[in-house]
């Protein structure tokens, strides 16, 4: 009577997740000490994304999206990763062209030509759940629990190209979906603010920034600046990550661009163009990435060579709503 | 009655459901179509609605649309709060939304939402779409789901290629309750740019209740795949006001990034 009867399992390839061998990960790994943990950019992704890894993020790309250390992982090279993807527009996109991604969980992909033909001829694996199925499933492991109920997905598609199950509720024996906990190797999270040992400060909306890190094996954070650990401690409440679930603080002003980090700078209207108008042409985007991407050797020298302090001014300066920010 | 008017389609559909939006209401809401519609109806009809997001922006008071930046600052402007997905979506589940308003590829009579595929084999689709985003949530969870979308007889068909947000499922009695979707829910409202339909109680079908000012009966239900249930009297819908228009073109999407999609409909009134 009491048993929780399986009802229905959907098909989708999802990586289980053990939480006492997670448990056991982070009490080996999460150093607690106050550490200084700024580095560059190649050496958080060089000591920090594996070929293989499972990669999260918060939020979209264009918007507080960290298309900085994305950028280096192409730079890099990296391998056949497996993308724990909501929305963006352009991640998936780079990520292929770079020949750098294995697999993509769905929330919402932005049907550029590149990604559709790709994903039509078969040569992308897509695995489609929903934007709160994939928010439940990292807060799921985040909490430190195999799985989490959810009244979604049910009787759809969408459940059966998941890997979510419809269980019968043991307390109610009504049906209820059951999604799997996600816990990733790496997230890369990009923040207003943080302070060398990794205490993070994050702005306005997003989708869930703390359960993005806490369900991950490692965490890079590329901030806006980095602040004084005192400011962090003069004002608490704003804190949005504390040091200990964050193992590499890279600085990367301006690492959004061409999109836009809000209360900070708006997008970049030129360069948005020309990153949008490559999106749908295998060659184009080749190009694209050699120019922004490949051609130079960081962030920073892109901004420098590429882009030019005149549109970086003139970016800051378009960003009006700046109300409830910092 | 000699003036002639001129809009698009897309500007004819925003302003028609922009009129249905209640005040004193929540609604979750996609961007593009559905977020405009909520923006003209807080200005004319609604003031008093809360829209929110599913990322967690709640009761924004926006000054135009921000084409693609979505959850940039134009689009959070004068919330009253900003919380999150999981959050969002808490309240979806426990009641506290009216209304989910959703852009769709293709819907079928019983309101089932396909936005993921055309085709048979999964792996190899024969046209991709984004897919769910968070469609599906806003389906399952909100009270009622309206759609606004194209009007084309590929995209009204008996049965969807994919069903990625649920309808009526089956259009069987208690169909959602049956899987575990939260009792009380489902499609409420399909507008598109020829018709305004309802659902019929008995058969869960889409239920053919208004047409647009330009159009006919035979040319709505020409351009779909079924045949829907037809309400006692079919009322013909009002073309946009003067007031829509000039709201939406000079204040609300100036720029026409959603506006100015789709054919232009001339019309003397």
């Amino acid at each position: 009577m009491d048993e929780m009867e399986v009802l229905a399992s959907g098909e989708g390839e999802f990586r289980l997740l053990d939480p006492d061998a997670a448990r056991e990960w982070i009490s080996q790994h999460r150093a607690k000490g106050l550490v200084n943990k700024v580095v560059t950019e190649q050496e958080a992704v060089a000591r920090f994304v594996s070929d293989g890894d499972y990669v999260s993020w918060d939020l979209a790309d264009v918007v507080r999206g960290p298309l900085s250390l994305f950028r280096e992982i192409i730079r890099q090279k990296k391998k056949n990763l497996w993308i724990a993807h909501r929305f963006s527009y352009l991640i998936v996109a780079w990520l292929y062209m770079g020949g750098c991604v294995g697999k993509v969980d769905i929330g919402f992909i932005y049907m550029s030509r590149v990604v559709r033909n790709a994903i039509e001829q078969g040569k992308l694996k897509v695995i489609d759940w929903s934007n709160f199925a994939m928010t439940s499933r990292q807060m799921a492991g985040a909490m430190g629990i195999p799985f989490l109920p959810t009244r979604n997905l049910l009787g759809t598609d969408t459940f059966k190209t998941s890997g979510a199950k419809m269980v019968k509720d043991p307390f109610t024996g009504k049906p209820i979906c059951l999604v799997p906990a996600l816990f990733s190797d790496v997230a890369l999270i990009h923040a207003h603010q943080c302070d060398i040992y990794g205490n993070t400060r994050i702005f306005g909306p997003g989708l869930n920034p703390r359960a993005v890190a806490f369900s991950s094996r490692k965490v890079i954070i590329s901030a806006e600046e980095i602040i004084d650990p005192e400011e962090i401690r003069m004002n608490p409440g704003k804190t949005t990550l504390p040091y200990y679930c964050v193992d590499a603080v890279v600085e990367a002003p301006f690492g959004v661009w061409p999109g836009t980090m809000p209360g900070r700078y708006s997008m970049d209207p030129e360069g948005w163009r020309e990153m949008f108008g490559t999106l749908d042409n295998e060659e184009q985007l080749r190009e694209y990435l050699d120019q922004y991407i490949y051609s130079v050797p960081s962030h920073l020298e892109m901004l420098e060579k590429r882009v030019g302090a005149k549109r970086l001014v003139q970016i800051m300066v378009r960003e009006k709503n700046r109300e409830g920010y910092y | 009655m000699n003036k002639e008017i001129e809009f698009t389609e897309t500007e004819l559909m925003i302003c028609v459901a922009s009129r249905t939006f209640e005040n004193e209401k929540t609604y979750v809401i996609g961007f593009g179509m559905p977020q405009i519609t909520c923006m003209l109806a807080m200005r004319l009809y609604a003031p008093n609605l809360t829209m929110a997001y599913e990322y967690g922006t709640i009761g924004p008071r926006l000054q135009a649309y921000d084409p693609i930046l979505m959850a940039g600052s134009a689009d959070n402007y004068r919330a009253v709060a900003w919380m999150d997905m999981n959050w969002l979506f808490w309240q979806c589940s426990t009641g506290l939304f009216d209304y989910a308003v959703l852009g769709a590829t293709q819907v079928d009579q019983y309101g089932n939402i396909n936005s993921t595929m055309i085709g048979e084999d999964y792996s190899r689709p024969k046209v991709r779409f984004p897919g769910s985003g968070g469609a599906n949530e806003m389906g399952s969870l909100c009270w009622k789901t309206v759609v606004i979308m194209v009007h084309e007889k590929r995209r009204l068909v008996e049965k969807v290629d994919f069903v990625t947000t649920p309808g009526f499922l089956d259009g069987s009695e208690g169909a959602r309750e049956r899987v575990g979707l939260p009792k009380g829910t489902g499609p409420y409202q399909v507008i598109t740019s020829k018709a305004l339909f309802g659902y019929d109680e008995a058969t869960k079908k889409m239920q053919l209740q208004a047409i647009m000012p330009h159009t006919t009966v035979e040319d709505v239900l020409e351009n779909m795949m079924f045949r829907p249930v037809l309400a006692e009297k079919i009322e013909r819908l009002a073309p946009p006001a003067e007031t829509e228009l000039k709201l939406l073109r000079e204040e609300l999407d100036p720029k026409g990034a959603v506006i100015k999609a789709g054919p232009v409909i001339k019309l003397k009134v």
